[in-house]
């Protein structure tokens, strides 16, 4: 079951670690995500992080099976990179219930709405294209924040961040 | 000499550099690398890239990072096949304060990576249960 589908260009770090994996009670981690599954290096690096008693996998996104995921009783916890990433997950079947954005560095053409999330306008209209079919988007780092709703963001990045 | 990278989240490395610097005066060799928000992991992998770079003369460099699997920790391995690295992670002040000592007895890299780690994890006790212990030994002072 998929707990939480979270965007975050971190992937697995302190934050997923320590603070959204014991909030969510999440016992497998999946990270969809084509960089990070073609290092062994960063697969490695990645898996250390993680708590014994939670699994970990690291797969190339198009090889992800997220229905499968979901069917099973297995609290999840989904990352992916970025919001393009996201998009071409529900595309392949990913079912979305929670979107958190976490992590979404800086880059020509995004706007901060977030002290970490960045966000081009195409990026919000995506995120909006979702929320109209029922997905729940927020933004915030860490559980303990108050969560900033999708609305607000795009109040945000009206005013230029 | 071995060089010394602190990589952390928010300003703890500074903070712990200076608080090192405090107690046992100006550190050479000692570069930090702050994460913060906002930045991609290529930036921030080119940070600890530059600060290695910085402090390593031809005998390596330690990367004390704050947190197993954190951003700092986690990049740091990645570049550990390219550079001449040993990462270790729960950098407290103790290891900091030994490394600056016992970077003056040019141990191998490794050595003196394995010497901290342990040095670091021998500082982390309870001390006043040891001091209850001591006193119903009869050796307390």
């Amino acid at each position: 079951m998929i707990s939480l589908v979270r965007v975050d260009n971190r992937l697995i770090h302190g934050q997923v670690v320590e603070a959204w994996v014991p909030a969510l009670k999440a016992a497998r981690i999946v990270v969809a995500d084509d960089e990070a599954a073609g290092s062994d290096l960063v697969r490695a690096a990645m898996g250390l992080a993680v708590p014994a008693t939670a699994e970990v996998r690291i797969q190339p996104l198009a090889e992800v099976d997220f229905a499968a995921v979901h069917a099973d009783a297995v609290k999840t916890l989904v990352l992916v990179r970025d919001v393009g990433n996201l998009v071409e997950a529900r595309e392949r079947g990913l079912p979305l219930v929670r979107v958190n954005l976490g992590n979404v560095h800086h880059r020509p053409g995004r706007r901060p709405v977030t002290p970490s999330v960045f966000l081009s306008q195409l990026e919000l209209d995506q995120l909006t294209m979702l929320t109209s079919s029922g997905v729940e988007v927020e933004a915030r780092a860490v559980p303990g924040e108050r969560a900033v709703s999708l609305p607000e963001l795009k109040d945000r990045y009206g005013k230029g961040g | 000499m071995v060089g010394l990278v602190v990589a952390t989240h928010g300003h703890l490395a500074e903070e712990l550099v200076s608080t090192a610097e405090g107690i046992v005066g100006k550190l050479p060799g000692v570069a930090t690398c702050l994460v913060q928000p906002g930045a991609s992991l290529d930036e921030i992998r080119e940070k600890i890239r530059d600060a290695v770079r910085s402090v390593d003369t031809g005998d390596g460099v330690i990367v004390f990072s704050d947190l197993c699997g954190g951003t700092p920790c986690t990049l740091s391995l990645t570049l550990s096949r390219q550079l001449q690295l040993e990462v270790l992670t729960g950098v407290n002040l103790p290891m900091l304060l030994k490394a600056a000592s016992l970077r003056a007895e040019r141990l191998p890299l490794a050595d003196l990576a394995s010497a901290l780690t342990q040095y670091g994890q021998r500082n982390i006790t309870n001390a006043s249960a040891s001091l209850r212990d001591g006193v119903a030994a009869g050796n307390g002072h």
